[in-house]
């Protein structure tokens, strides 16, 4: 009883010093409740199906600013992580009947030697050159799978797999957890001395390896660990929409992961989520005015990316916190002084 | 027969049409620290950078402790001991200035190094304080100035803990007390030892500057290049009273 009652206590303490003097933990921490929350509220179908696809899109977005934000390897072809998870989980599960909790992670094993096969090719490149071939790979990958319509289903895609779940809530459930864990794994990476690795490559490769580092070693570890999350991510779009298709590796898909990232603020991983998860339910509400929905869509991104190129998550944060100039822990901005080291906050 | 620390045979690289290092070779001792000068364009730079393998030679031969190391990967020359710094400062301009160096603490030789060393965040502030710039530690690299982003180069290369050591104009951008300073910890680091929790081999060191009047105090050896070629070899003393050399820096013709 006693040990209970500590750890409340100790559960009240953290909240109350860590989470609830930072208005941007609170967003997180309100973030989590309403992904886990929001069937309490509605069960509508049309409803929990945005929210699952959200979520489904998120991950990917997320597993992009891994590799391109961080370690600064421009990937313009992320669709290829998406579609060979996506076609690797539909072979797995209808070939060899393994249900969809085996064949989402191997998929995303697929996903992960999808990786190693950009990324060692594309080991010597840089920026514009880098983009360009990772491009060309979801290209190649659906000209094969139009060559060979027997086993890949051609330009119908893979259809007939088993279900994610019996039912929609429980999907819903199975996307959004799988997503709140596995972002907060990659956060938790991004924030450990490998994600320093990850930026310093972004900022000067030659110098990394003066240092004494094998880029290209954590080069490809950041090929197969967004590989592995975008896996995930495809898998589970293809046991939700129970089809495989052709879609899941169009260039369309690449671009629109980029675009996300940007928007939400690249080398943040809360960033592109955050992004996602206004973009692709506006993009649903702009079914409305059907004519102009692209259009509109296109003015919001570009209206945000003219005034906040650091992305729009980023230019919030910057807004309601500021950093303070001796200690460099962030504050609410409404404070005079740090609450740590109480030197004022200019 | 002993073999030699450093044994450079040969070396050559071309850019183009131009020869920066033709046919450079010397050895050094495991104990020595050598000064490098030269006029600008004489390939100084270059020799350095194809002794890290950042460049690779085009012939010639670079053994180290009795191993060739040109082919090999530039992190692995860095792992068996061979340090550099850069003359254009290279930091990680938007890390914090204490991350800058966590990365070379990340290096393998230093992580096998320094095992008792449980938070490489401490060892990276010994390294910092070693090179005098602990009290920016949290900093962006960016925020620094000239002079501090030489002491974080070094900074970077101490923190390999490596056993030859090639500076890049350490002095650059350093004001003559700043350059005092340097050349003192230049001098302690050679004499080995523990900083905190960094520890120093003693590396040999080759020293590229232009700032001789303080080099002359550090080194016990000078290599004069001109034109990608050692014009002279010897002592700081040998080397002011060398006419080759007065020849190079000032011209022919000046009584």
């Amino acid at each position: 009883m006693k040990v209970i009652l500590f750890y409340i206590k100790k559960l009240f303490t953290i909240s109350k010093n860590e989470v609830l003097v930072l208005p941007s933990r609170v967003v997180v921490v309100l973030f989590f409740l309403f992904l886990l929350l929001l069937p309490v509220f509605t069960k509508d179908d049309y409803i929990l199906r945005i929210f699952t696809l959200t979520g489904i899109f998120a991950l990917l977005a997320a597993s992009w600013d891994l590799l391109s934000g961080f370690t600064g390897q421009l990937n313009f072809g992320h669709a290829l992580f998406f579609g060979v998870g996506a076609y690797g989980a539909a072979l797995i599960n209808l070939h060899a009947k393994i249900p969809p909790w085996g064949s989402i992670p191997l998929g995303a094993l697929a996903a992960v030697l999808a990786g190693l096969i950009v990324g060692i090719p594309s080991l010597r490149l840089k920026g514009t050159y880098l983009a360009l071939t990772t491009l060309s790979f979801p290209i190649i990958l659906i000209g094969l799978i139009f060559a060979f319509p027997g086993f890949t289903g051609g330009e119908l895609g893979i259809s007939g797999i088993s279900k994610l779940t019996q039912s929609r809530v429980a999907d819903y459930y199975v996307v959004s957890v799988l997503l709140l864990g596995l972002c907060t794994i990659m956060w938790k990476i991004t924030d450990s001395n490998i994600g320093i690795i990850f930026h310093a490559i972004r900022e000067d490769e030659v110098a990394v390896r003066a240092s004494g580092i094998n880029t290209t070693r954590y080069k490809l570890l950041a090929f197969c660990l967004s590989g592995f999350f975008a896996g995930i991510s495809g898998g589970l779009y293809a046991h939700f929409m129970r089809i495989a298709g052709p879609s899941t590796l169009e260039v369309s898909l690449s671009f629109q992961v980029v675009i996300w990232a940007i928007f939400g603020g690249i080398v943040t991983i809360y960033g592109p989520i955050g992004a996602v998860f206004l973009l692709f339910p506006l993009l649903e509400l702009l079914r409305f005015w059907q004519d102009y929905r692209t259009l509109m869509f296109a003015c919001v991104v570009l209206f945000i990316l003219l005034y906040m190129p650091d992305g729009l998550f980023r230019w919030l944060r910057d807004k309601i916190e500021k950093e303070c100039p001796r200690c460099k822990i962030r504050n609410v901005s409404t404070r005079d002084t740090c609450r740590v080291c109480t030197a004022s906050l200019d | 027969m002993t073999q030699s620390f450093l044994e450079i045979k040969g070396l050559n690289k071309n850019f183009g049409g131009l020869r920066a290092v033709n046919d450079i070779g010397f050895t050094m001792g495991r104990d020595q620290i050598i000064g490098l000068i030269g006029p600008n364009g004489a390939g100084k730079t270059t020799l350095l950078r194809l002794i890290t393998g950042i460049l690779k030679p085009d012939a010639g031969s670079v053994r180290f402790k009795g191993k060739e190391i040109v082919g090999r990967k530039t992190w692995n020359i860095v792992n068996m001991g061979i340090a550099c710094t850069f003359q254009n400062m290279r930091p990680f301009r938007r890390l914090p200035i204490i991350a800058n160096v966590m990365v070379s603490c990340m290096c393998p030789r230093a992580l096998k190094r320094g095992e008792w060393v449980k938070r490489l965040e401490a060892k990276a502030m010994d390294a910092l304080e070693f090179a005098g710039i602990s009290d920016m530690a949290r900093e962006q690299a960016s925020t620094l100035s000239q002079g501090d982003l030489k002491r974080l180069e070094v900074a970077r290369a101490v923190a390999t803990e490596p056993e030859l050591l090639l500076l890049d104009e350490p002095f650059g951008g350093l004001s003559p007390a700043e350059t005092d300073l340097m050349a003192k910890s230049i001098k302690r680091l050679h004499k080995g030892g523990r900083f905190g929790r960094l520890h120093s081999e003693g590396p040999a060191m080759i020293i590229v500057e232009h700032k001789l009047h303080w080099l002359m105090k550090i080194v016990d050896r000078i290599i004069v290049l001109n034109f990608g070629t050692v014009i002279a070899d010897g002592t700081p003393e040998e080397i002011i009273n060398n006419p080759q050399v007065i020849e190079a820096y000032l011209g022919q013709g000046g009584k």
